[in-house]
Formats: structure tokens, C-alpha cells, sequence
């Protein structure tokens, strides 16, 4: 790919990006979120077409109008998302052909054995063994995921796209898919591979293209770039620390947590805070920050030992997590937050309805005060209590879901990126409730893949991989560079990197 | 940013597709009256219009549980064969029991408050779809009041297998609820105001009934807030059995014997009254007043078509005509 832009509305996205790949290779892409590397390779994919630029295979310029003209030149994706590209009810088999059956016109009569045949070898070829009968919904997520990849081959692709492969897989998975790699490698296929665990991208990978701002940063070697360098490439400058000042939290520990299960990943947590603390966890998508928010809420199903205030819990649903003084704000605010097509104040009220009404019925007018309280004092746009949330903004919805809270005498507070989708100054408000709720010596727990937000507001900071805390900082040693480098995976191998010994200075308090 | 949506907002309530949609229940139900009144001279008159409230008494009931399953975001199809139940259940009572009062209104109630658990197990414990689940239980039903009468329905002086007569009959308490006037209403209507207002006034006033609604506009959000959505859900369909089954009960004591499958045409009436209930007064959401205009608007029409001669099979095809519109105008409006 040569000297691609490309542009939507008036952000340039692309800025003249060069992008080869060899033939048998893996060559990783990377960069943070918002460099490019999804357009980019959506434009190879066919998904969308460039502004300008070129893109040649074997020598031969081509042009990609649709996603199909790029699959018949041997454009292979295999999506994050893996069951978005399945059929769950059909064969393993049927799946595998299926891109061959939309072109049924060519030849109208299938023949089921030959088909079937044909998709064994695809799986033998990347050594599968499944039977071929087995439903897709049966199957395991990596085994779903090598189905796609059995499908891409099965269309001829000779390069192909994997968008974080390893995100949800086991280090065993991980290591197969791998050694699957290798032996298509060796048969002339190439890959492109996008990841955020650094680790991965230096264990598999030949070659390396860092993308930043819409530009290639860096291009070579993967062999000769350590895992420092990568990230120096793909932040581009050092992070400025802002001077902040230093808070003080109490000693008694509020709210703490044993042995709590995560059922995604089957791994155990333990977890400290303490009065007034402002506890941060830093994790990439998928290292598992929603489903340890929504264990401790026991929106899952769950086990582990709750201590709040000392006092011994154990939670089998939401409502008895909010009973003894838990709050949570959802990452999903429009789906798990909010009751779009109800007011705000009814939204605001959802759980001071209790102490709202007498005899169950409710008052209107104490309904109207704490509702109109509420919107005082977060500033909620507009002030207007009988407006429809459906058509607030980001931030004010925010702000709303938030609010609920506040009045109910919950003590701790568990906000899972809550500031996804929202503008800056929304952003400034969300922080200035969440030091305000520090302030009231409340227990706060941050979850974010905003590793900027987290050395902004959090006193004490953990980094989450595949379901485990690996890492602990205070706030004052935490850096952001430091922040990458653990949560992609780079504190697995123990001295290689000559700041590790800096790193762990400081043991993980479980 | 926040006035730009307050002008936009007014700007759409002023269109006429908006006022349409929050008055076109009302100005239907003037329209078609006015059309009758000038078409038919019987139409206007105490008697019929007496007649009118008395049927429609019934669809509201029906109506308004259909109503509570759809504020929890569920259906329940088994409603109509729930009203034949509690028809054959109150006249096998005082027929072939020969139970008083208390016992004829407790059978039924009690019938119809099993099947509500019956379709909340299916659907909260068990998880199936609840068109489905209850598209079942109304089979079921259907087949148990069925196999229970041998498809006979029961009458006073009915003969019996063994040769005698049956021993009881309708007594006057129980076709009072029907039959009987209190200054000069029909008591069954005067039992539909009371109910339409009680939960008007429980699902709008009410800790519970806010909570019965927020479970059906956002259950994980319900859920994550601390609400006990299921246990709003399987009230939500015992509610809905109940109010089947008094319906059943007044439906009985109307027509004075136990008619099999008498129930079956309220489901339909029933769910096209709570859908075009939703538009009513711009609601956007199922409501009880709005069903009770919904249930008007179908039974002045029914009672319209049948004294201009339409044949009741004809008729099925304009309350499918007035479901689909409903069910328009409340996706138009959501859009």
C-alpha cells in the first residue's frame, strides 16, 4: 500500500501511509487507539476506499470498490469480534464454504460430499481436527476463531488480517494459533497482525510498522526493537505529568474483596481500598476490567468474600450489592445505565424511591426537590426535570446515571470508564464528582483503558491482564510509558528490560 | 446545544402527524360514533349505549392485564383462553357444585392466578420467548376446560351422564356482577371504572408501579439498579391471570350459562384496546387509560358493525385492520 490518505469530513485520518508486506511474513501493525490502523486496514479489506494512494499486489496495481473484489484478491479477514463472522446453527463445514455457496450461481448444484471434503483440508491444513458435522455454537471461542481462519484460507486468501487474534484467548490457545502461524508462514502466507500485547507482537512477528497520528513512525525489524521502543514509538513523546496535587486517603480500609471469581477469565482478585482512596485499574479492552466490575457488583454469577467497613458480605445478585452500600456505574450507560425514554428525574430518583414514598406511594413534591437537588448540583444541561434522557448529550446522561447515586448513602463506588463518549468538559465534571465523593471519605474504584485518566485522578493504580492484577503502582511512581508496558503483557518476562527492576519495586499487596 | 433540542422539540409537536397520533384515538372514537349515530336510528339510544359499556366492561379487563405484561416488556396470549376457564369454572361451581357466592369468585380468581404462575415459570424461571410459552399455555388451557366440560357448556337444569338434572343454578348474587344496576349503571361497568382507576392511580403514583415499568423499559439497567426484575415480571403475568379471569367471571354471569371457548375473541380485542392505548394522549407507552379508550373505541365499533349486519366474521378483519394501525403508529412515533 503506497502514500495512502484519507480523510472524513475534514480529520485527516491517513496521512500519506506506506505499507508493505512481504510475501510469507508477519508483519505487525501498531499503534494507540485513534492512530489509523483500522482504516487502514479497512481500505484494504475494501471496506472503504482511499482518498488517494495505491494499492499493488504481486506488482499489479488494484482497486478494491467493495469488501468482495478485495477477498477475490487474497485480502483474508479474520474480525476481533469472531461470531459476528459464524453463522452459530450451521456445520463447522457449512461455515467454512459459505462464502462459496453466496456464489452458488456459478455452479447451482453443490455437491455436499466435495464440499465437505474440501473443508477438511482447509482444517487439516492448519491442523484442526473437529468434526465436521459439529454445530458452531458448540465450539469453543478459539476454535471459532481457527473456523474463520479455516474460512479465509478456504477463499484463497494469501494475506491476511488478524485484528487482535489473542485477546480472548489462554496462553496455551495463544501458543497454537502461533505455531499455526508458522506453518502457513512457511507456506507462502502472509499476515498482518494488529495486537496490543507487545510481547506477542515480538514473539511471532518479522516485521513491525508503528502508526501514529496517521503516519508511519517506524518501520522495521521486530527482532531489533524492544518492547520500550515500541511504546516510545507509538506515544511519540513523554507523557508531561501533570502537577497534581498530592491527596491524602485515610488508613482504615472501606471496602475489600477476597478470592471474588471472574468467570470469563476463571482467575481470583483480591482487592484493597481504603477511605477516601481513589483505586485505579488499567487494562487494555478485553484484559477483563468490565467483568471484574460486574463480578463485584454480582452482576455475574459469581463467588468471594465482600468486606465493607470490616463487615462480611456475600452478594448473589445487584440488589443485595446495593444494599449493604454499593454503587456502580456501567460502562454501557445507555444499555445498562439509563431508562432512555423516562425523565430525567425519574432516571435521577430510580433509587431514593424508597424513602420517596409512604405506604408505597410516592410524593411528588420530595420526588421534585431531591430530583431538582440533584440536577443543581451536577449541573445537569438541560435543568429541565421532565426532559427525555434520550435526548441529553453524552456527558449529561453521565452525569444522570451518576447522580443516581449520590443521595442513596452508598459507600462504594465502582465507575467502569465513564468518561467513554463524552466531551472535555464533561469529562472535568465526572473527575470533579469523583474527588468530591473522595473528599467524603467514600471508597472509589476507577476502571479504564484511558491510562492518562487514571494518573490524573487515581491515588493507587493496578494493572489488569487477562483477568489477574499483575501490577501495583502509587500514583506518584505510576508513569504512562510504565502503564503500556505492563498492561501489554511486557512484566511476563523478567529481565530483558533494564527498567524492570524499577518496575517492581513495588510487590503486588495480595 | 440544549436549546437547539428544545426548538426541535416543539417544532415536532406542533406537526399534524404528531397531533394525529396523540388525539386520533379520540377523534376516531368521535368520528365513528358520529358516523353510526347519523347511519343507524337505534344507535343513540340509553339501551344500546348501556349494551355497549357492558361488552366493553369485559375486553377492559382483559385489556388492562394484557396491559400490566406489556409494561414488564412480556405478552401474554394465554388471556383468552384464561376467560374461558374462569366461564366454565364459576358455572361448574354454581351449577354442578351448587356453591355459594364466595367459592364461585374464588375458584376462577384463584384458576386464573395459577396460570399467570404457570406462564411466569415458563418465561422468568425457564427463560422461553413469551410469545411463545404462552402461545402454549393457551392451547393448554383451551384443552383443560375443554376435556373438563367434554365441550358441553354448563346451563341451569342441565341433564347430567347419570340421568338426573344438575342440582344448582346461576344464583342472583352472582348474576348481579353482569346483570344487575346501581343508579342505573351497569354494576360490571362500575367494576371496570374502579379497576381502570386503581391501577391508573397504583402504576402511576406508586413505588411498585414505577418499578413495574422501569423492569420493562431496561431490565439489565432495572437490574443493575437493584430493581428484582423477575419478581416484577411473574407479578406481571399473575396480574394478568387475575384480571383474565374476572373477566371470565363477569363474562359468565352476563350471559348467564358457561359457554365454552367463550373467551377466545377477547385476546384479540384485548391486545388491539392496550396497543391503541399506547398513542393515546401521546403516552408513547402502554397505560391503562389508554387502553380504556382503546377497548371504547373497539366495542362502539363492533356494536356498530353488528346493527349494520356485518357478519362477525367480517368483523375479524377490521380489528386486524385497527391492530396493524395501531401497531403503526406506535412504531412511527418511537422512530
Amino acid at each position: 500500500m503506497n502514500n495512502i490518505y484519507k480523510s472524513f469530513d475534514r480529520v485527516t485520518v491517513l496521512n500519506g501511509v506506506n505499507f508493505h508486506v512481504k510475501k510469507g511474513e508477519v508483519h505487525a501493525l501498531l499503534g494507540m487507539n485513534g492512530a489509523g490502523k483500522s482504516t487502514l486496514m479497512k481500505i484494504l479489506a475494501g471496506d472503504l476506499q482511499p482518498n488517494e494512494g495505491t494499492i499493488t499486489i504481486d506488482g499489479t496495481d488494484v482497486n478494491f470498490p467493495n469488501p468482495a473484489a478485495a477477498k477475490k484478491a487474497g485480502i483474508g479477514l479474520v474480525v476481533q469480534e469472531v461470531d459476528t463472522a459464524l453463522f452459530p446453527f450451521l456445520t463447522v463445514y457449512e461455515n467454512i464454504v459459505a462464502d462459496d455457496l453466496v456464489h452458488a450461481a456459478r455452479h447451482p448444484f453443490l455437491s455436499w460430499k466435495k464440499q465437505k471434503q474440501r473443508a477438511a483440508q482447509v482444517l487439516q491444513q492448519i491442523g484442526l481436527s473437529l468434526p465436521l458435522d459439529k454445530r458452531i455454537h458448540e465450539c469453543t471461542l478459539h476454535e471459532k476463531q481457527l473456523i474463520v481462519l479455516a474460512k479465509v484460507l478456504f477463499s484463497s486468501a494469501r494475506y491476511i488480517i488478524l485484528d487482535e487474534p489473542t485477546a480472548a484467548l489462554s496462553e496455551v490457545e495463544t501458543k497454537r494459533l502461533f505455531s499455526i502461524m508458522k506453518q502457513l508462514k512457511n507456506q507462502g502466507v502472509s499476515f498482518i497482525y494488529i495486537s496490543h500485547k507487545l510481547k506477542e507482537v515480538k514473539e511471532i512477528c518479522d516485521q513491525v510498522t508503528i502508526l501514529r497520528d496517521g503516519s508511519v513512525v517506524h518501520q522495521g525489524d521486530a527482532a531489533q526493537l524492544s518492547i520500550e521502543e515500541m511504546i516510545y514509538h507509538m506515544v511519540g513523546r513523554t507523557q508531561q505529568r501533570k502537577e497534581r496535587e498530592r491527596r491524602t486517603y485515610g488508613e482504615d480500609i472501606l471496602f475489600e474483596v477476597k478470592q471474588l471469581q471472574i468467570p470469563k477469565t476463571n482467575t481470583m482478585i483480591d482487592l484493597q481500598i481504603r477511605k477516601g482512596e481513589i483505586v485505579g485499574i488499567a487494562g487494555l479492552v478485553g484484559a477483563g476490567k468490565t467483568e471484574l466490575a460486574e463480578s463485584l457488583f454480582a452482576h455475574t454469577k459469581t463467588t468471594g468474600e465482600w468486606l465493607i467497613h470490616g463487615k462480611r458480605h456475600t452478594f448473589s445478585s445487584p440488589k443485595e450489592a446495593i444494599a449493604a452500600g454499593m454503587c456502580f456505574i456501567p460502562e454501557e450507560r445507555r444499555k445498562q445505565g439509563l431508562f432512555m425514554s423516562e425523565t430525567t428525574r425519574t432516571n435521577l430518583t430510580v433509587r431514593l424511591l424508597s424513602s420517596l414514598a409512604k405506604w408505597q406511594w410516592i410524593s411528588r413534591k420530595q420526588e421534585k426537590e431531591r430530583a431538582q437537588q440533584l440536577i443543581d448540583t451536577l449541573h445537569i444541561q438541560p435543568s429541565s426535570q421532565q426532559a427525555i434522557v434520550k435526548q441529553l448529550s453524552g456527558g449529561n446522561q453521565q452525569k444522570i446515571v451518576i447522580g443516581k447515586w449520590l443521595q442513596t448513602g452508598g459507600e462504594v463506588f465502582i465507575f467502569d470508564e465513564p468518561t467513554k463518549g463524552i466531551d472535555v468538559s464533561a469529562k472535568a465534571e465526572v473527575f470533579a464528582i469523583i474527588r468530591s465523593l473522595a473528599e467524603q471519605r467514600k471508597a472509589v474504584l476507577y476502571l479504564t483503558n484511558e491510562f492518562q485518566e487514571l494518573l490524573d485522578i487515581a491515588d493507587t493504580i493496578y494493572v489488569m491482564v487477562d483477568g489477574q492484577l499483575v501490577q501495583r503502582f502509587t500514583a506518584e511512581e505510576a508513569t504512562y510509558e510504565q502503564l503500556i508496558y505492563y498492561s501489554s503483557g511486557g512484566g511476563e518476562e523478567n529481565g530483558t528490560s533494564t527498567n524492570n527492576n524499577a518496575f517492581n519495586r513495588k510487590a503486588i499487596s495480595s | 446545544m440544549a436549546q437547539v433540542q428544545t426548538t426541535t422539540l416543539s417544532t415536532v409537536k406542533r406537526s399534524p402527524l404528531n397531533f394525529l397520533y396523540k388525539h386520533g384515538t379520540l377523534l376516531a372514537i368521535l368520528v365513528v360514533i358520529a358516523y353510526f349515530s347519523i347511519t343507524l336510528d337505534r344507535f343513540l339510544t340509553y339501551e344500546n349505549f348501556s349494551d355497549i359499556l357492558r361488552s366493553i366492561s369485559i375486553v377492559t379487563l382483559v385489556a388492562i392485564g394484557i396491559t400490566f405484561s406489556l409494561i414488564v416488556d412480556g405478552f401474554d396470549l394465554s388471556v383468552g383462553s384464561t376467560v374461558s376457564l374462569a366461564t366454565i369454572a364459576s358455572a361448574a361451581s354454581l351449577v354442578l357444585y351448587r356453591q355459594e357466592i364466595l367459592v364461585t369468585l374464588l375458584v376462577p380468581l384463584l384458576l386464573g392466578i395459577a396460570v399467570g404462575l404457570l406462564n411466569s415459570l415458563l418465561i422468568v424461571k425457564l427463560k422461553l420467548p413469551d410469545l411463545l410459552a404462552t402461545l402454549a399455555t393457551m392451547y393448554a388451557i383451551n384443552g383443560v376446560h375443554l376435556t373438563y366440560t367434554k365441550g358441553f357448556s354448563i346451563y341451569n337444569d342441565m341433564p347430567l351422564p347419570d340421568g338426573g338434572t344438575a342440582p344448582g343454578k346461576f344464583i342472583p348474587s352472582f348474576l348481579f356482577i353482569g346483570q344487575g344496576e346501581v343508579g342505573g349503571i351497569p354494576f360490571s361497568v362500575l367494576l371496570m371504572l374502579f379497576i381502570v382507576a386503581a391501577s391508573h392511580f397504583f402504576l402511576t403514583y406508586t413505588k411498585p408501579g414505577r418499578l413495574f415499568y422501569m423492569t420493562g423499559e431496561n431490565r439489565e439497567a432495572a437490574r443493575l439498579s437493584g430493581i428484582p426484575v423477575n419478581r416484577y415480571r411473574t407479578y406481571a403475568y399473575v396480574i394478568s391471570g387475575f384480571f383474565a379471569a374476572l373477566g371470565g367471571i363477569v363474562l359468565a354471569s352476563r350471559i348467564g350459562t358457561g359457554q365454552v371457548s367463550a373467551g377466545a375473541s377477547f385476546l384479540m380485542d384485548g391486545v388491539a384496546a392496550a396497543y391503541i392505548g399506547f398513542s393515546v394522549f401521546g403516552a408513547g407507552k402502554p397505560n391503562v387509560i389508554g387502553t380504556l379508550f382503546g377497548s371504547i373505541l373497539i366495542g362502539v365499533l363492533l356494536n356498530g358493525l353488528t346493527m349494520m349486519n356485518v357478519p362477525y366474521y367480517a368483523q375479524d378483519i377490521i380489528k386486524g385492520a385497527i391492530l396493524v394501525g395501531a401497531l403503526a403508529l406506535s412504531h412511527l412515533q418511537k422512530k
